[in-house]
């Protein structure tokens, strides 16, 4: 344990810094007069905390008293969830600004929510785990029902707030049973605890309510149920956002705590997060083939991705975090992509949402077509895109880890799920003649849907790189027990 | 195809046309070029591709795979040339043209690959070609539903084998063709062998049509007659055939290979061969007759002697030949007349004297009669047949018996009946096709023919290599047309008998098949229809059920399963440890007051109808869970309780005054379920609390900071410390978060709600008018 | 004493359950502060519990003289019970939007997720509550719904 350097914090200070001096600068010049001007500021704020921490090399270290690790894993999943929230950011603005949703809290409210993350993937102690994950939140609480005047979004807005808060006392309780039975909030500690002995039945219940406060955040089956319906509620940018960066973060920060915490346990929590695993992935292939509202397709999509990448973590092994962060962050460009599309989505000023109107697009639009067609693909994991390769790795990952079981369900899944993707690329191309739909972007978001779409394509041949960052990433968070344990 | 679409003024398809041609015709020539070479050796070529996942793209060069390639290119080329001619002036055909050379290389890739998973990757690339030829004319409803049929059947197979590829790939060690076909028997006496069989079986069945996956290859007939002909008879759907050739090393040798195989390909072999004599359409007749020479192909890969290898190989090389001419020359027939049915067509031997040539060519082929090759394929399918030993002879011997019969029946169907006679009434008058439609069918009757007089040349370059690359062992083969008077030829004999038997009373077959399959219940077509309803109504289920839209649903969902995982754990793991030291002396009354007052406060917000109660109630629990922090040394924290318990208080009365006409009291009354739901959540957290208090506790990170306290921060009250100390970024958070707390708070009240007008929601809010009863 | 302070937790924690299962959100807040007092208590209780002796150092000591009672779960709630106002604060806020927008407290009439057959039964809010503008079950809304198909819900065949 270190003491106090607030070097290892100095993107976290710097957002925190940022969203406060933002937040006085919309206090001051009053209202929304300066909401574009702080959302571009904002998105800028957060590509240079991705790019300080992309760029600086620095040892991994736990620091504040081994309440925050800076290491290649919690870096890995920091530039991740930061680029996505950019991107999200950025392509949002003149869809918020259309339909008069952009005040400047908004952005603000995601470079919170940012923060919260950050924290919540570089946690080394429960209750830094805890505040983390509120940060976050409460910031998603209050965007998910920003709009007002939509009674949709309000429900949604809600409904989300309920069950979300409903998941963090959950989780609060878990981390008091195992404060209760390991003496200590410390990763690091409660790790020494559980090597002395096998875990004992109190710390499973602690490690089982975890679980499940964890499960809400990356809407894993059973406690997925908010998911289509504050998908559907929000305003789109907000769904997309809600689609990327927080399931980045939830995902690392399980598999941080899964690992630094109950790294000697592995058998006990890789049962659960299987079964979990299972469920997600198959109620997410079946559940999204009755839909015909896009957005809450894409809930179900990612319900079924996040089992996906839980099966990554089920593996239990370094190999299975490095093709679980690969899923996440392939994951991440993918609805990146697809959400910059489902954006502009239109027909007389209105946004629209439902699968019909996107029949014979392809005609419309070629490129965008052609676009969306490769994210599609590569949603359903159809080689050789790179959404294949993510469904390869993790799958690897679980035979390789034993789980030859959960592979063949993996599969069996992704042949269900394929179904409403394909179902997608078929309207646009073969659909019936109907009433369609124009497609308004402006060119931030003409990029964010076609440089995700060509780098499915591109990362086909190479992963871009991101497969040793992965590997590096793992390699710390898994690693490091390893070399702890002999 | 109806030509009935707004043609463009292109000769021969423009440039992309004449670049459809030249490629595989140079791959072709380039392949050719190979053929000594491999014939004596095979090789493995390798480039790196997804490394860190151990992924490379090499390729294997053996008889095997260049035969296929051969095989790709060739008829690719008169494929092409063909339907330059043919569909050459279609709006659309450049895309067409795209997809095809997609999916040739596809295909190239699927049979050179040397690496399971680019093997796969190509695979379901070709899958992939396939669902878009299928659904070129976007505008049928028909190839439409046919095209997604396809995809799904093959893509589902596909994706199956993937889960058989990474499974065999774990169990050998490498992904590596070349180090998997050389470890075959560690591989058969695995524990896995059974599953990883399984899943290939089910990735090559679907692929190459085996009953009962088979329906989607007829309904894929809707595709242009070009793409019938080149994926869907010469090479697709071989691709099943393929793997299973290229696995036989490894995976083949066993009584469940035997049986599975010989058993699906037997009966897939002979139901199509009775469906094809039910069909009228000569495409549809064609289409089922593939089916069977895939049913064919299999069993023999199955039976896995040499000979039926070889049999194999040499029945793979003949039917692409005749198949794709046959399918091109109907294909020509269609562009002319205007149909492809049997009953209308005769006579058009005077007509198109050289697609005549080409049909009898490839016709004669097909029924096995020499001198063609297709005899020579029909004889060494008897040999092999007659070879195996015990009920599997018998078993191989009477379906190929059946086939082939069959199969001579249906060549007098496409080939003899459409052409002799007097010429008959067509919807267009007959009239001889153009020569790029021409030269394709003809060539390969020609290679028919001259293979069948020089089977020494298929033999040593392409027959003999494939065996051995397959068979997995070196051991000469030899091919000829006339062996002698034997047991084989006794059969062949008997096949051309029984086979111009039934030609001449077809017609009334037909119609006694017609009626049993109308009286029969069982259609695979249907049912696929019905597995789609399934799954479509299990979705809709699963939303009733557990995605109601409804809050208090979800909760008690989550509630209840989080209590059943709770719950279990605690049975499974045995629960309480040592039974329960209880001492109730030393509590003084004073507690018993406050622990009295905390459980009726709780229990009287529960119950009270009031909402004024309820708030006192919940200030009176407030109250006493600080009295507790007070009696048991936290002053600091029961100040902070009584602080946020007032304000609590005022901010809860404060919102209620302002939503009135609006009752706290439950409007549904008491509800059991969820009072049973509460009770055992309620005991298990007193259970898991209790043994919390049983594990003996560890102090180390508490007496670190009571040492730590005064010298490293200077501080006298330990819990100041460590908040500001020690939890500095905890510390951190918590005022950011009550920012947010604010900023939301702010956000969500500023601007009264409904203060500007909107157009409308999101989405069309539906509510009063949606009728559920609509939806699925 | 411990064994009767984790009865009255599962006291309070069925108490708060049940009132979460309602379906009046208000009932759902009171069970959200029952339960956060509850949390706090197991935190506390965790930490164990001892009588009188303050977790100080004495003026002039290095570290506690004697047992004084566990200083760490201390400090775990105040930090929870900050963030559980903030939380409870901003619940405050998000209730009162909530009714003022959908015109109910009552989650099962929030509905337009998953739509249900039987007509809505939105009792228009108090006219005093926002004078002139009605919230969002206002006419027009219902009327745009009458006239289009769903699309938010589940397929139709």
């Amino acid at each position: 344990m270190t003491g106090i350097d607030f070097s290892t914090i100095l993107p976290e200070l710097w957002l925190a810094i940022y969203a406060l001096a933002a937040l006085m600068a919309g206090a001051y010049f009053g209202k929304d007069r300066i909401a574009r001007p702080i959302l571009w500021a904002s998105v800028l704020a957060l590509l240079v905390a991705a790019f300080y921490i992309g760029v600086t090399e620095r040892p991994d270290q736990v620091s504040f008293f081994g309440m925050f690790a800076d290491d290649a894993f919690g870096r890995f999943a920091k530039v991740t969830l930061l680029l996505a929230g950019a991107a999200v950011l950025a392509m949002s603005a003149d869809y918020m600004e259309r339909h008069a949703l952009l005040r400047f809290e908004y952005p603000i409210l995601i470079v919170l929510a940012s923060l919260g993350m950050m924290l919540m993937v570089s946690a080394s102690d429960l209750l830094t785990l805890y505040i983390g994950l509120e940060l976050q939140s409460l910031s998603l609480y209050v965007v998910a029902s920003i709009r007002r005047d939509s009674a949709k979004s309000s429900e949604a807005g809600l409904k989300y707030f309920v069950l979300g808060a409903l998941s963090s006392g959950v989780l609060l309780y878990g981390a008091s049973l195992v404060y209760g039975f390991a003496g200590t909030t410390n990763f690091a500690g409660i790790l020494q605890v559980v090597s002395e002995g096998e875990l004992s039945t109190g710390l499973l219940f602690g490690l089982v309510f975890l679980l499940v406060g964890l499960a809400f955040k990356v809407s894993a089956v059973p406690f997925h149920m908010w998911t289509p319906d504050v998908y559907e509620g929000s305003p789109t940018p907000v769904t997309a956002f809600f689609a990327t960066a927080p399931k980045v973060a939830a995902m690392a920060l399980l598999a941080r705590l899964m690992f630094d915490a109950f790294g000697n346990v592995v058998a006990d929590w890789t049962q659960i997060i299987a079964f979990l695993a299972v469920l997600s992935m198959f109620l997410g292939a079946i559940a999204g083939i009755g839909q015909r509202n896009i957005k809450r397709l894409m809930a179900y999509s990612s319900i079924a991705h996040m089992g996906f990448a839980l099966v990554g973590l089920a593996a239990g092994t370094a190999v299975g975090v490095q093709a679980m962060l690969l899923y996440m962050a392939i994951y991440a460009v993918m609805n990146v992509g697809s959400f910059a599309f489902i954006l502009s989505m239109e027909r007389d000023g209105r946004p629209i949402t439902d699968l019909d109107s996107l029949n014979r697009f392809a005609s419309a639009e070629p490129l965008k077509a052609l676009a969306v067609l490769l994210l599609m693909f590569s949603l359903a994991g159809v080689p050789p895109l790179v959404g294949f390769w993510a469904k390869y790795g993790v799958l690897t990952a679980a035979v390789d880890g034993g789980l030859a079981w959960l592979a063949v369900a993996g599969v069996i899944a992704s042949v269900i799920g394929a179904f409403y993707y394909l179902r997608i690329v078929y309207y646009m191309y073969f659909g019936a003649e109907t009433e369609g739909l124009t497609s308004r972007m402006g060119a931030v978001q003409y990029a964010a849907l076609i440089v995700p779409a060509f780098a499915l394509l591109l990362g086909s041949i190479t992963l871009l790189g991101l497969d040793d960052a992965a590997a590096v990433a793992a390699e710390s968070l898994v690693g490091a027990l390893t070399a702890a344990g002999e | 195809m109806a030509d009935d679409y707004p043609k463009v003024d292109r000769v021969m398809g423009g440039a992309s046309g004449w670049f459809s041609i030249a490629l595989p015709a140079v791959l072709f020539l380039y392949f050719l070029g190979l053929v000594p070479q491999i014939a004596e050796t095979p090789q493995v070529r390798g480039i790196e591709w997804v490394p860190s996942l151990g992924i490379g793209l090499s390729v294997l060069l053996d008889g095997l795979s260049l035969t296929f390639a051969l095989l790709i290119t060739g008829i690719g080329t008169a494929v092409t040339l063909y339907s330059a001619r043919y569909l050459g002036q279609h709006p659309d055909y450049p895309r067409f043209v795209a997809y095809l050379m997609l999916f040739m290389v596809g295909m190239l890739g699927l049979v050179l690959a040397g690496n399971l998973i680019s093997l796969f990757v190509f695979w379901e690339v070709t899958t992939i070609a396939s669902y878009l030829l299928i659904g070129f004319n976007a505008d049928s409803a028909k190839s439409r539903r046919s095209a997604l049929q396809a995809l799904l059947v093959t893509g589902t197979g596909g994706l199956i084998l993937l889960a058989g590829m990474i499974v065999l790939g774990t169990v050998a060690g490498s992904f590596e063709l070349v180090e998997i076909l050389s470890q075959g028997e560690m591989l058969r006496d695995h524990p896995w062998y059974l599953a990883i069989l399984l899943l290939f079986l089910a990735g090559a069945f679907t692929k190459s049509a085996q009953v009962p996956f088979h329906f989607w290859l007829p309904n894929a007939m809707a595709a242009p007659t070009p793409v019938s002909a080149y994926l869907h008879s010469a090479t697709m759907v071989k691709a099943g055939v393929f793997l299973l050739a290229r696995m036989n090393p490894a995976l083949g040798g066993t009584e469940a290979w035997f049986w599975m195989l010989t058993l699906f390909g037997g009966v897939t072999a002979v139901f199509a061969s009775v469906m094809s004599l039910r069909q009228t359409d000569i495409k549809q007749v064609l289409a089922y007759t593939t089916l069977m020479a895939l049913g064919t192909l299999t069993m023999f890969i199955g039976a896995g002697t040499h000979y039926a290898i070889m049999a194999a190989m040499l029945f793979l090389v003949v039917h692409s030949l005749y198949k794709a001419a046959l399918f091109l020359m109907i294909g020509i027939v269609d562009h002319a007349t205007g149909t492809r049915e049997t009953g209308v067509l005769g006579g058009l031997a005077k007509a198109m004297p050289l697609t005549g040539l080409a049909a009898a060519l490839a016709a004669v082929s097909m029924a096995g009669i020499p001198p063609m090759v297709g005899f020579i394929g029909k004889e060494f399918m008897y040999k092999a047949g007659l070879g195996l030993g015990g009920f599997g002879a018998i078993w191989v011997t009477v379906m190929i018996f059946a086939a082939s019969v069959m199969m001579f029946v249906v060549a007098g169907i496409v080939a003899w009946k459409p052409f002799r006679g007097e010429l008959r009434q067509t919807p267009h008058a007959a009239h001889e096709g153009p020569w790029p439609m021409l030269a394709g069918p003809l060539v390969l009757g020609a290679l028919s023919l001259i293979f069948g007089l020089f089977p020494g040349i298929l033999a040593h370059y392409f027959v003999g290599p494939a065996t051995h690359a397959v068979f997995g062992e070196v051991r000469e083969v030899h091919l000829y047309l006339w062996g002698g008077i034997n047991m084989a030829l006794v059969l062949s004999l008997l096949t051309f008998l029984a086979g111009w038997l039934m030609y001449r009373r077809h017609e009334a077959i037909r119609d006694r098949l017609t009626r049993i399959e109308e009286g029969s219940r069982v259609n695979f077509d249907a049912g696929w229809d019905r597995v789609l309803d399934g799954l479509k109504a299990l979705a809709a289920w699963q939303t009733r059920l557990i995605q109601t839209g409804n809050l208090q649903t979800y909760m008690a969902v989550i509630f209840a399963s989080f209590t059943i995982l709770v719950g279990a754990t605690f049975l499974l793991r045995g629960g309480m440890g040592s039974g329960i030291n209880y001492q109730a002396d030393g509590i003084h009354p004073i507690q018993w007051t406050v622990l009295a007052l905390i459980a009726m406060g709780a229990i009287l917000a529960t119950i009270t109808s009031s909402r004024m109660t309820a708030v006192a109630a919940l200030g009176v629990v407030g109250i006493g869970v600080a009295l507790i922090f007070i009696m048991f040394s936290a002053p600091d924290v029961a100040i902070t309780q009584l602080l946020v318990e007032v304000l609590v208080v005022v901010l809860v009365a404060l919102v209620m005054l302002r939503l009135p006409h609006l009752p706290v009291r439950s409007a549904s009354g008491f509800r059991a379920g969820h009072a049973a739901i509460a009770a055992a959540f309620g005991i298990l957290s007193t259970l898991v609390m209790i043994a919390v208090l049983q594990t003996p506790f560890d102090r180390r990170l508490t007496d670190f900071f009571e040492i730590a306290s005064w010298p490293e921060a200077h501080g006298r009250n330990i819990v100041n410390v460590i908040l500001v100390d020690f939890r500095a970024t905890d510390t951190f958070g918590e005022i950011v978060v009550v920012v947010i707390a604010a900023v939301g708070a702010y956000a969500l009240l500023r601007g009264a709600p409904g203060a500007r007008p909107t157009p409308e929601d999101e989405e069309p809010a539906q509510v009063a008018a949606a009728d559920k009863g609509e939806k699925v | 004493m411990e064994l009767l302070l984790a009865l009255t937790i599962g006291v309070l924690m069925a108490s708060s359950v049940y009132l979460m299962l309602d379906r009046n959100v208000i009932r759902f807040l009171f069970g959200l502060i029952l339960l956060s007092n509850a949390a706090n208590l197991v935190i506390f209780l965790s930490g164990r519990l001892t009588a009188g002796a303050p977790p100080l150092i004495d003026e002039g000591a290095y570290a506690p003289t004697g047992v004084v009672a566990n200083a760490l779960p201390q400090a775990l709630v105040l930090t929870a019970i900050v963030i559980g106002f903030g939380l409870l604060a901003f619940t405050l806020a998000l209730v009162y939007r909530t009714y003022r927008s959908l015109g109910t407290v009552n989650s099962d009439e929030m509905r337009l997720a998953e739509p249900v057959s039987a007509p809505r039964t939105t009792p228009h809010p108090d006219p005093t509550a926002a004078p002139g503008t009605p919230p969002a079950s206002d006419p027009t809304l219902d009327k745009t719904d009458a006239t289009t198909t769903p699309t938010g819900g589940e397929a139709r065949a």
